[in-house]
């Protein structure tokens, strides 16, 4: 649990913090709100534990897909490739 | 996908009309293609068409392409196109519309968080499950991973498309915003919103 003492400035809430994980994940904080956001996971394991989780969904979606090219296409795409070349 | 070195091999390799370069391209890329235009049009096989027709358009323009942006951008940029004007010739609904961009939907569930008049406001009541203390092996599974696919399938067109290009495919978010023309702005937003419903999907079987 974060201590919400104020005492660096704004403090993120948990709630807060789960809205920014891919703001911060995508490097797209400013150094203020990124120094705010890591001093919240340094005493929030929850939240880091939740960063985490987010960082491993996303690496986790990375090639799960089962869309390969139907070979009918690919023949048709290939002959279209072959009239492009002849022009 | 090459990157920016590879694409000028890759385009003079097309050029010449390289039959195998052009069957190796039109394999890699077809998950990213198929994705884009199924986030548009909806049907598969309506997909599959406006993926031969960007196919048409990419050979017709291969010539004039500049490498301004990386070729997979611009093949991309093609589909996105197509599929729009095929989304609006059947009065389609478009993603990215205001309802997608809904603010309000939560990352997490607002009652995993404390109320405004318990101790510490907006902290979580029980923290998540580390799932760095399962074995990899766990996260790793096959039905793990048709999970991940599954939930990505199930939500919302917008969520769907940003999260398959940046995710699932492995777009730069420069690349996400180009292809979608979007702002990087609402790409992470859209990203997050993503993300967050597959974590919860998965944090629902991890926990189970």
């Amino acid at each position: 649990m974060a201590d919400p003492s104020g005492e660096f400035g704004h403090d993120y809430t948990c709630r807060e913090v789960v809205e920014l994980a891919s703001d911060y994940l995508e490097g797209a904080m400013t150094v203020r709100q990124m120094t705010a956001f890591e001093l919240h996971l340094n005493f929030c394991d929850g939240c880091s534990t939740f960063v985490d989780q987010i960082r491993t969904t996303a690496a986790m979606a990375l090639g799960v897909t089962e869309d390969r090219i139907p070979d009918d296409l690919k023949a048709k795409l290939l002959d279209a490739f072959r009239d492009w070349k002849r022009e | 996908m090459a990157g920016i070195g590879g694409d000028a091999v890759l385009v003079d390799r097309l050029r010449a009309g390289e039959e195998r370069a052009f069957d190796e391209i039109a394999v890699a890329l077809y998950p990213a293609m198929y994705g884009v235009a199924r986030g548009y049009v909806g049907a598969r096989t309506v997909a599959e068409e406006v993926v031969q027709e960007a196919w048409l358009g990419v050979l017709r323009g291969l010539e004039r392409f500049e490498g301004r942006s990386t070729l997979r951008t611009w093949i991309l940029r093609i589909v996105a196109n197509i599929a729009r004007d095929r989304a609006v010739r059947e009065a389609r609904s478009m993603p990215f519309s205001a309802l997608d961009l809904d603010e309000s939907e939560p990352a997490v569930e607002p009652h995993r968080f404390r109320g405004a008049d318990e101790p510490y406001p907006g902290g979580w009541r029980a923290f998540p499950t580390d799932w760095r203390t399962l074995p990899e092996s766990r996260l790793l599974a096959s039905e793990t991973l048709e999970l991940v696919r599954g939930a990505i399938g199930e939500l919302p067109e917008s969520q769907r498309l940003v999260i398959t290009l940046r995710d699932v495919i492995g777009c730069s978010a420069e690349e996400v915003c180009e292809t979608l023309a979007i702002t990087p702005g609402n790409q992470r937003l859209l990203l997050h919103r993503a993300r967050a419903r597959v974590r919860a999907r998965l944090e629902r079987e991890l926990d189970g």
